[in-house]
């Protein structure tokens, strides 16, 4: 259902809004030659093909707006930008409106400006989503190259499952220690006895529980839960005790399906 | 009580999958065995964790927050397991297995039931490969009431085909 939410097409009057400065444009190569070569301290580089194929790092621009930091090796210094115009650089051009091909090695948190940190505050998730969408959705390219209508697919996706991932702390915690390159390895029996006779108490009172009042009493202890092991989580991350983190997510995908049992039932 | 508890835990998963389109078509790919198992478990309930004659199995899947707990009663003598028990909160092919489970071990010995592999649980329900850790956990659960039981008596115990 949250799918279909999200994939909805745009409004006409966003479509007319996006598609009104893309009329000198015509779809295709012909229009990226237009674009004279950048200029030298903006270390861009131009592809007269309009092949975006070098992992999309590199922008088609005639214009020189761009400073030099938010150029080629953007690792180190995405954080300091403005998320606007470096995440522009990425996915997507505004002088030509042209999408990008995906970057794999650009990873959730540039996409939406944030700092690769497991505690991330921001109140903006949804409308940089938004903004996200109005340049990348597909119902946007439905007239340019298939080539084109495949990177906004693409893209479009990607920016769906960074927003998925990085709005739930759960799914944030084991991204990003994948980012770090552990694998929380979900497939691996566990065998905690203590721990797991807790959540089949836990979710023996769950079944049992007789009234609304008794659930949502189980389910506040569990979001306290979850809440103490997600601050586990984020000083574990931290000083890269990752065995200690590993076992945090645990803990908190059982508790988190505790809670999903709960509202099932209420 | 037994039936209570098995009433109990298909009232939430009936209810959960009626809520559910999707689970809904999922129930017709099912296996009619693992349905069978859901509708008719076989000795759902527990044991007295510290009767010595019972070895307790629990264990858990990470990617789903399940949680399986597998109990055996064993004949000190003989070392035959003569009754089973299990109670697991997961999804029907959870519950199958470990349904199957407490089945197949039931009047072998111990030795013996350490060699029931995963594979032949998913092969019996016809587990789709999304749901192959359930057999898993299910293998896991017998490993662990047995090497629980053995703990308790104090003498380890070797896998061997009857």
């Amino acid at each position: 259902m949250l799918r279909q939410r999200l994939w909805t097409p745009l409004s006409s009057a966003v479509l007319r809004r996006a598609l009104s400065s893309t009329i000198e444009f015509s779809a295709g190569a012909q229009s990226r030659s237009r674009f004279s070569p950048c200029s030298d301290n903006s270390r861009l580089f131009f592809l007269p093909s309009g092949r975006p194929d070098f992992l999309g790092k590199f922008q088609f621009s005639g214009k020189n707006f761009l400073s030099s930091q938010t150029a080629l090796n953007l690792d180190a210094k995405c954080w300091n930008c403005n998320a606007a115009a470096e995440a522009a650089l990425f996915l997507f051009c505004p002088s030509c409106r042209c999408i990008q091909p995906v970057d794999q090695s650009v990873d959730y948190f540039q996409i939406f400006g944030l700092e690769k940190k497991y505690n991330v505050e921001d109140d903006n998730l949804e409308g940089k989503y938004k903004n996200w969408q109005k340049k990348l959705h597909p119902d946007l390219v439905h007239s340019k190259s298939e080539k084109e209508r495949e990177y906004a697919a693409e893209q479009s996706a990607r920016v769906i499952d960074a927003y998925r991932t990085l709005s739930k702390p759960l799914s944030r915690a084991i991204y990003i220690m994948k980012l770090e390159g552990v694998n929380v390895d979900e497939e691996e029996t566990i065998s905690d006895f203590e721990f797991l006779t807790e959540m089949m108490e836990i979710r023996e009172a769950v079944e049992e529980a007789a009234d609304s009042q008794a659930l949502n009493q189980i389910r506040s202890e569990m979001q306290e839960k979850v809440k103490n092991w997600s601050d586990l989580f984020a000083n574990a991350f931290q000083n890269r005790n990752f065995g200690e983190a590993v076992k945090a997510t645990r803990r908190m995908t059982y508790y988190e399906r505790a809670i999903e049992e709960i509202v099932k039932k209420l | 009580m037994l039936r209570l508890t098995s009433k109990r835990i298909l009232q939430g998963i009936a209810s959960r999958e009626a809520r559910s389109p999707a689970v809904q078509v999922l129930q017709r790919q099912y296996h009619e065995r693992v349905i069978d198992h859901f509708n008719n478990p076989r000795n759902v309930g527990s044991f007295d964790k510290n009767d010595p004659d019972v070895g307790t199995g629990l264990v858990g899947a990470p990617a789903c927050g399940d949680v399986m707990k597998l109990q055996i009663k064993v004949d000190e003598s003989t070392g035959q397991i003569v009754d089973a028990r299990f109670k697991t909160f997961g999804c029907g092919s959870a519950i199958a297995s470990s349904s199957l489970a407490t089945e197949w071990v039931k009047g072998k010995q111990m030795e013996e039931v350490l060699t029931i592999k995963n594979s032949d649980i998913a092969k019996h329900l016809s587990l789709p490969p999304v749901k192959l850790h359930c057999s898993m956990l299910a293998e896991d659960a017998i490993k662990a009431a047995v090497k629980d039981y053995e703990a308790k008596r104090g003498k380890p115990i070797e896998a061997k085909d009857a």
